[in-house]
């Protein structure tokens, strides 16, 4: 029996386990039932210095995370001090009660914690997180980091000096480019919409960052959330102890400039010379932060632009291949919100994207939603939920956001109900009033000499530089002409140049124009270190005009290669070169004017031209590397006395732009006028004349 | 003045250290782990605290397992296994996931491959089921091949060609090992552009059929779940998949203290230049690790570590400098230790080097103090306990327990294994690893050294 029992046991295991095999489901399995949303519970006391105090309790891990925060936002920076309050943020922790920075930094990470303040637009928060046994460290450094800060000078000129280069920095970063202008072309002169720039920050003395923590800082108005292993109790005598003696309220902030009205769609370009991409911001201003609309709206960007599966992304990227990405999301705020859509597209596409994405955006407004992508956001809406409170510090985080923008006590608990209640109609009705493509601000910051012309009938357009400086559009285009090239003035000849690198010899360049049967061939090779190698080779017509080129060599051991022919107005060919991302390989199939010349031919023509020390002429430019006709300038600027290693040379000094980059060339002012040193802007290098 | 807050401080961090460590230790996480018939290695681990699961499968295959001008195809294969398979359409992964309000990710290591997800407790069945179904069909076809080495070549400029130091930590350091008694842990995770130009996609299905079966692979399922459900639903999907072959074991016969190396690193995106010291250390499972690790963090780890108290912000000689142990994680042959400072504004880069090595000096000689060991066992403590908050984190330590000490066990008995180090353990893996003969120096500059 028990024999029989086993065998019977081992013949229904083989075959279930058969049987599982066979059964591998074809679809994904059905989400199980969802649980009940759960929130962990939270309790609210006043302290006796009208702190708000909200504690959390968690007892599964011994951690603790503490933040308190305080109306000392950006919004409160006066007038002219912008960045006030991201730098007040930045010094709490920088030396508070008897502790230095060190001794701060000793102090928390002795125990594994961390602290940190930050400031946002509404809200200055300082954060600690700690395990819990070293409860007392923790609440004794946030009250001295908030109510005890000493501001000591080296630390606030090594912060001004960091904030400035990432000023600096953001100007080269097209995507903080574009949210600056988006900022404050959306809240024009509200707070909003002001950022920091270098004038405000260096206007930033020891004694306004004093003035502000001593003004905003206060009990009044400020919001604790504890959350972890600890009790209400405890945390109560915790937060009295580390915050005793200190009172007062915030100073009442002053009116507020009202966002503008917009009645229609306006159009922004930063123009941002070479840019191979366009930054896309196309938004609006909505809604206070307790605006019940807030979910319908929430679910009505999710199925615009929520992620990689929304419409924008599908179609702009994964239909088109215009973009490396394209979202939309809402912005909340303790005031006015805003709807905002992204996309960074490829230069020669941003009509057809900007286009695409308005038409987007006026869809979710004049269509219902298909069952189907309703249900798709809201699973992921409902299910993504979870995620986002798993950590005691996330937890506290929501709860801490919830409370300072004034939302109801069961926002969090109902939320993902609520979001899950919104159906197709409610979210239409919402993207109707929020998402307003036909009263929206649209920010582009690309190449306006690429894009202007293309943008321009999509909405009444403005031209600024980076700096925010108007740029008139007639301004942007410079006519291109033929170069008045004389080709009795070639001659057969050979140049040589020593490449210097930081002044250091590094490399060699030798050219040589011959005269050929119908035209000329010119030859150039160089060498920089083992960094590059090329040999070029660019045969010319009688008159000068560029007829095929070849270029072959290696960049940082990577083939580059050139093989481009003009014949009957068009380049064709192919091209592999150095780009910013690597190499690129294009194919050329371009229309080009006549009589074009190629940009690695261009040395070769320069006694060919009528030199004077008021030249300037811009013309038409193959760019063989890339596949494009380019307008260069040639602009005398000045005459300088040059010497190089083959003599001293009087010579005109010539700005020469439209290129990669803008370089200076020094040509002899007497006939045959040769170049004799060249450097090129931002880059250690030169190139001087050997003989 | 000064000495007595030093003083203070010093009692403080005493004080907290004798605070009892039970009131500090995570509670035991309860580990299930079985074998299915067809060699899958599985692991429950249940905590109920949030409704999020976890799902992570390791493959015990990563550079360490190529072959001589096979290298890159571990992280070429992390690329593979998003094109789809037999009920899954390429990019279909990714939106299912995101679609159940998911998260989703693969890495490649030294030592393994992994895939995860973090999911709402109602789709366990949602990653088990995309898990099974790549494991068992991955399309392995022309095409796909041909566009995911693209793919990884736009990835090599991105991350190693066009980041600054990139081509320095993530290549050249691997240098520090001999290729020819070393191989697996001598050439680099992103592998070379030639050996992946040169495979045919017959080598990447043989690939597939040695590492990426069931008894080379771990599951772990961490989190908000009922363990009955999960194993039904696990014998379901994998239990058909069948059996692979053992693959060939790991060979290296690593040397150390092999002599002083430097090496200059041109890099155009090192706008300004920085001194790599790379150090051999011994595997994970090795008694000096935990050493070593608690090491690195005093050294480099933090804003009162040694390296950017000193340099950065006395010397002001650093914009930044650091101590990375194994960038990758842990391995299971030899490691490397690994010192990154930047040169500020204006310093020159044999000064910065200096100084680097003369607080490795400073080390060796000096070791460190009981107060700075006491901060490294508390941060090491805080980040174990920390950790446990996520499912997927937890799931990422089980699978490193099993792999690197194994046992998913070991787990619970870590942090005993760190608390034992004593001032002396310091001392003596300084003086053992960090010698001039056992290391190799990486000067990084744009500037070309002739």
């Amino acid at each position: 029996m028990k024999r029989l029992t086993t065998t019977l046991a081992l013949a229904l295991a083989a075959s279930v386990g058969a049987l599982g095999a066979q059964e591998f489901p074809k679809t994904p399995p059905a989400p199980e039932a969802i649980k009940p949303a759960e929130f962990p519970p939270f309790q609210e006391v006043t302290l006796r210095n009208g702190v708000r105090l909200i504690v959390i309790e968690r007892r599964d891990l011994p951690v603790l995370s503490i933040s308190l925060s305080f109306p000392a936002g950006s919004f409160y920076d006066p007038a002219g001090k912008s960045g006030l309050a991201d730098m007040v943020a930045g010094l709490l922790t920088k030396g508070a009660g008897t502790r230095s920075a060190n001794e701060i930094a000793e102090a928390i990470e002795s125990v594994g914690g961390s602290i940190n303040a930050g400031a946002g637009a509404d809200f200055l928060t300082i954060r600690a997180d700690v395990l819990s046994p070293n409860a007392d460290l923790a609440f004794g450094l946030v009250g001295d980091v908030a109510v005890r800060p000493t501001f000591p000078t080296e630390e606030v000129d090594l912060l001004r000096q960091q904030t400035l280069s990432a000023l600096q920095l953001e100007r080269s970063d097209a995507g903080a480019l574009a949210a600056r202008f988006f900022a404050h072309g959306l809240y024009g002169e509200h707070p909003y919409g002001i950022r920091p720039t270098e004038t405000t920050v260096q206007a930033i003395t020891r004694d306004d960052l004093l003035a502000f923590q001593n003004a905003r800082i206060k009990p009044r108005d400020a919001l604790m959330v504890v959350a972890g292993d600890i009790s209400l109790a405890d945390a109560r005598r915790q937060a009295e102890r580390a915050l005793a003696g200190w009172t007062g309220a915030p100073a009442a902030a002053g009116a507020a400039a009202a966002p503008p009205m917009r009645e229609k769609t306006e159009l922004l370009i930063v123009h941002r010379p070479g840019s191979v991409q366009s930054n896309i911001v196309v938004g609006n201003t909505t809604f206070l932060p307790t605006d019940p609309i807030y979910y319908s709206a929430n679910m009505a960007t999710r199925v615009l632009g929520g992620g990689a599966d929304a419409r924008l992304f599908m179609i702009l990227r994964e239909q088109k291949s215009w973009t490396y990405g394209a979202y939309a999301g809402l912005q909340r705020r303790k005031g006015l919100g805003a709807f905002q859509a992204t996309a960074e597209v490829r230069t020669e596409v941003t009509d057809s994207a900007l286009v695409e994405l308005l038409t987007q955006l006026r869809r979710i407004g004049a269509e219902i939603v298909p069952a189907e992508e309703l249900a798709n956001a809201r699973s992921a809406a409902v299910g993504s939920f979870p995620l986002t409170i798993e950590t005691t510090n996330q937890i506290a985080g929501a709860v801490s956001t919830a409370k300072l923008l004034g939302l109801p006590d069961d926002y969090l608990r109902m939320y993902r109900t609520r979001l899950a209640a919104v159906t197709a109609q409610q979210l239409q009705d919402a993207a109707r009033r929020v998402i307003r493509p036909d009263a929206a601000l649209i920010v582009v910051v690309g190449d306006a000499t690429r894009i202007y012309d293309r943008l321009k009938d999509i909405a009444p357009t403005r031209i600024v530089d980076v700096e925010g400086a108007p740029i008139e559009p007639s301004a942007l285009t410079v006519a291109a002409e033929a170069l008045p090239l004389d080709a009795s003035k070639l001659a057969a000849r050979t140049d040589s140049f020593t490449i210097l690198v930081q002044g250091n010899p590094f490399g060699f360049q030798k050219s040589t124009l011959t005269k050929t049967d119908d035209g000329f061939l010119f030859v150039e090779e160089a060498q920089i270190g083992p960094i590059m190698s090329q040999k070029t080779e660019v045969t010319l017509s009688g008159t000068g005009e560029t007829r095929t080129v070849t270029q072959a060599g290696k960049v940082q051991g990577q083939d580059m290669k050139i093989d481009v022919t003009i014949a009957n107005g068009r380049a064709t060919g192919s091209a592999t070169t150095p780009g910013p991302q690597g190499m690129k390989s294009v194919t050329v199939d371009t229309e080009v004017p006549g009589g074009i010349i190629d940009d690695n031919g261009l040395t070769a023509l320069i006694p060919a031209l009528p030199w004077s020390g008021t030249s300037s002429w811009s013309f038409p430019v193959l760019a063989s590397g890339d596949g494009t006709v380019k307008t260069y300038t040639f602009k005398v600027t000045g005459t300088e006395s040059v010497t190089v290693p083959a003599g001293t040379f009087e010579s005109f000094v010539v700005a020469l732009s439209g290129g990669q980059q803008p370089a200076t060339l020094y040509i002899t002012t007497e006939a045959p006028h040769r170049v004799v040193k060249m450097t090129v802007a931002g880059a250690p290098i030169e190139m001087v004349r050997a003989k | 003045m000064h000495r007595a807050l030093w003083r203070a401080a010093g009692a403080l961090a005493v004080a907290f250290a004798a605070a009892p460590l039970v009131a500090q230790a995570p509670a035991k996480v309860p580990i299930e782990r079985y074998t299915l018939d067809n060699g899958l290695t599985v692991i429950l681990a249940e905590d109920h605290s949030a409704q999020v699961v976890a799902v992570d499968v390791w493959y015990d295959v990563g550079s360490r397992n190529e072959a001589i001008n096979r290298t890159g195809f571990a992280h070429l294969f992390e690329h593979m296994m998003f094109q789809g398979s037999e009920n899954v359409k390429k990019a279909e992964h990714f939106q299912y996931i995101q679609r159940a309000g998911g998260s989703m990710n693969g890495s490649t290591a030294e030592d393994r491959t992994n895939y995860f997800q973090a999911l709402p407790s109602n789709r366990l069945n949602l990653g088990l089921w995309l898990e099974a179904d790549r494991m068992r069909s991955l399309a392995v076809t022309d095409s796909n091949f041909a566009n995911q080495r693209e793919a990884v070549k736009e990835e090599r400029r991105l991350r190693v060609d066009n980041q600054p130091y990139g081509s320095a930590i993530f290549e050249h350091s691997y240098a520090i090992y001999d290729s020819t008694t070393c191989f697996p842990y001598s050439h680099s995770v992103i592998g070379s552009m030639d050996d992946l130009n040169a495979a045919k996609t017959a080598d990447v299905q043989a690939f597939f059929d040695m590492y990426y079966a069931p008894n080379n692979a771990t599951l772990v399922v961490a989190g908000d779940f009922q363990p009955a459900e999960a194993k039904k639903l696990i014998q379901q999907y994998f239990a058909g998949i069948p059996r692979g072959t053992t693959p060939p074991p790991v060979e290296c016969n690593a040397t150390f203290n092999s002599g002083a190396r430097v090496k200059h690193v041109h890099d155009a995106q090192a706008n300004l230049p920085a001194s790599i010291k790379v150090y051999r250390v011994p595997a994970y499972d090795h008694a000096d690790y935990a050493a070593l690790e608690l090491l690195a963090t005093i050294f480099g780890q933090g804003e009162s570590s040694r390296l950017n108290r000193e340099l950065v912000r006395e010397n002001k000689a650093a914009v930044q400098a650091v101590t990375l142990l194994n960038p990758f994680g842990p391995r299971r042959g030899p490691g490397v230790f690994l010192n990154l400072a930047i040169a500020n504004q204006g310093v020159k880069l044999d000064s910065v080097d200096a100084l680097v090595a003369k607080q490795i000096a400073g080390l060796v000689s000096g070791g460190v103090t009981d107060e700075e060991l006491t901060k490294a066992k508390n941060i090491y403590r805080a980040n174990a306990i920390n950790s446990r908050q996520m499912a997927l984190q937890l799931a990422e330590s089980l699978q490193r327990a099993t792999m690197f000490l194994g046992s998913p066990e070991a787990l619970n008995t870590e942090l005993a294994r760190y608390d034992a180090v004593t001032v002396e353990d310091i001392r003596r893996v300084a003086r053992t690893y960090l010698t001039p003969e056992n290391s190799l120096t990486l000067l990084v500059s744009s500037e070309v050294i002739q």
